[in-house]
């Protein structure tokens, strides 16, 4: 800062100091004395010595109050802060931002450690990190049974969300054995059935009674954890490993408990606006349906069947039409055809029948002609048999004067035996019969 | 769906608001049939009548698995 030409008022001197010294940070190791700790002050005084100085110190009550730590004579602490001035007295003063009792700093440096090896090891990942249920069926709690926790967790369950069933698993949380017992608590809530989230809680406390909660055992105990653990660990400036592998944070126990589960007058809310939306939506459901069945209702196919058939009887009537025009042209095409054919039919046919007409003519004349010859034949053949014949019949002897007599109407009478008198025999003469009656009836002899 | 099957009284509060949710939803997509969405506002109905029951029945039921419970409520101590 450049050199001023003008003297400063000591306010603005003091200003200046006031600012100066705020704005460095330290870390101081030291003994407390002259501890001031007064029910109504805002403020916690003391000092912090060594050997050979004194630094007045200054911490605010509600800072004092979450550190867990006790502000007693001779005790050693490590405080960290800044430097400050009360201009009103010109006295320079340590601020307190935070204290811890000296000889925690070995077990912070390996609480740290092992936060880094968890870490390293993905422990703490978010990806890890599981919703917890929105409405859970049995809550674990893994505690002190006795308490201010345990009770905090109850009330404020109780109040929210008494539809859940509290599992308790009332452990040892401070001292020697906390750890195991932490762990075997928070085994038999994950084995136990139904149980769907935990509590880890504790209320507040010193940064060495918080070790447990710094174990591995029990920081792997919550990583295995088979449901979400949720933290409540009543100790605000530290955060201990549990909380760091837990699925989620709370700052205190109450706070656990209200993360774990909704209010129940929320839930309620909740419900009744489920009801309404599902009366309005089967409501908007059915008139929609309803406005679709009307609407087809509506349609003039609906109103009339004729509509439905109208078109297709239309096409029948055209079809119709269209038969009774289209058969009398095709028959008429027909009848065409049929005399074009017989036309036809008629000159092929004569064409056919001509060349056999004059074959058959031809065969008759021949055949007439053959008759005639063969007759003329016959004839000639025949009378001259006629002439033999004649020769030889007994006509022909009796034209010589011969007769011949018969048995009434009956063969040649050869002997005169064969008849008697009074017969009837016929006779034969050369021209011309007589019948006769046998008179006598003699022999030659 | 299988879990249709169970009565809403026998479902656990968190189940049956989440099945009623989801009927809801299906309902209000408005492509269920008619028959399916009476189905479903039927078990929408019981599902609510179910959880408003469950609800308004409830009594915190504290159960200690390890460790014996104070039995002082506590009732006088202050907030955290």
């Amino acid at each position: 800062m450049a050199a001023r030409d003008q003297a400063l008022s000591v306010s603005d001197a003091m200003a200046l100091a006031k600012g100066a010294l705020e704005s460095v940070r330290l870390r101081v190791m030291g003994e407390v004395s002259e501890a001031t700790i007064k029910p109504g002050y805002k403020a916690i005084y003391f000092s912090l010595k060594d050997g050979s100085a004194v630094m007045p110190c200054l911490m605010w009550r509600d800072s004092y109050d979450a550190s867990g730590v006790a502000l007693e004579d001779g005790r050693l602490v490590e405080v960290s802060g800044n430097f400050t001035a009360y201009v009103p007295k010109g006295r320079m003063q340590f601020q307190v931002r935070s204290v811890t009792a000296a000889g925690e700093g070995m077990l912070r440096l390996e609480v740290a450690r092992l936060a880094r090896t968890l870490e390293a090891e993905g422990l703490m990942a978010g990806s890890r990190k599981r919703a917890l249920p929105g409405h859970p069926t049995r809550i674990g709690v893994v505690t002190s049974p006795r308490g201010k926790a345990i009770h905090d967790i109850l009330r404020t369950l109780g109040r929210r969300y008494p539809l859940a069933e509290v599992v308790v698993a009332g452990v040892q949380v401070e001292g020697e054995g906390a750890a195991r017992e932490i762990v075997r608590g928070l085994a038999t809530l994950g084995a136990e059935p139904g149980v769907d989230v935990i509590i880890l809680g504790r209320g507040g406390g010193s940064y060495e009674d918080l070790m447990p909660f710094n174990a591995e055992e029990v920081a792997r105990a919550v990583a295995a954890s088979p449901v979400p653990v949720v933290t409540g660990i009543g100790h605000e400036p530290d955060t201990s490993i549990a909380d760091m592998v837990a699925d989620l944070r709370a700052s205190t126990p109450t706070a656990a408990a209200e993360a774990v589960a909704p209010d129940v007058a929320e839930v309620s809310r909740a419900l009744a606006a489920q009801s309404v939306r599902l009366g309005r939506a089967l409501t908007h459901r059915v008139a929609d349906l309803e406005h679709r069945v009307r609407s087809i209702a509506d349609r003039p196919i609906m109103a009339s069947c004729d509509a439905l058939f109208a078109t297709r009887a239309q096409t029948l009537d055209m079809l119709a039409s269209g038969l009774e025009r289209g058969i009398p042209a095709l028959l008429d095409r027909r009848a065409e055809a049929l005399v074009r054919a017989r036309a036809a039919l008629l000159r092929v046919g004569a064409r056919l029948v001509e060349p056999s007409e004059a074959a058959v003519s031809r065969g008759v004349e021949r055949t007439v002609l053959v008759g005639q010859q063969l007759l003329e034949r016959n004839e000639q053949a025949v009378g001259r048999t006629a002439a033999r014949l004649d020769d030889l019949s007994p006509l022909a002897i009796l034209g010589r004067g011969y007769a011949v007599c018969y048995e009434c109407e009956g063969p040649i009478l050869r002997s005169a035996k064969s008849v008697s008198p009074g017969d009837r025999v016929d006779v034969r003469l050369a021209e011309g019969w007589l019948g006769c009656i046998v008179e006598t009836v003699g022999s030659e002899d | 769906m299988a879990d249709e099957v169970v009565a809403p009284a026998d479902m656990t509060f968190g189940a049956a608001l989440a099945e009623l949710e989801q009927i809801v939803r299906a309902l209000e997509t408005g492509q269920l049939e008619l028959e399916e969405s009476l189905a479903r506002y039927e078990r929408g109905v019981a599902l609510l009548t179910a959880c408003q029951k469950k609800l308004s029945e409830a009594r915190q039921k504290v159960t200690a698995l390890i460790g014996e419970l104070e039995s002082d409520e506590g009732e006088g101590e202050g907030a955290s």
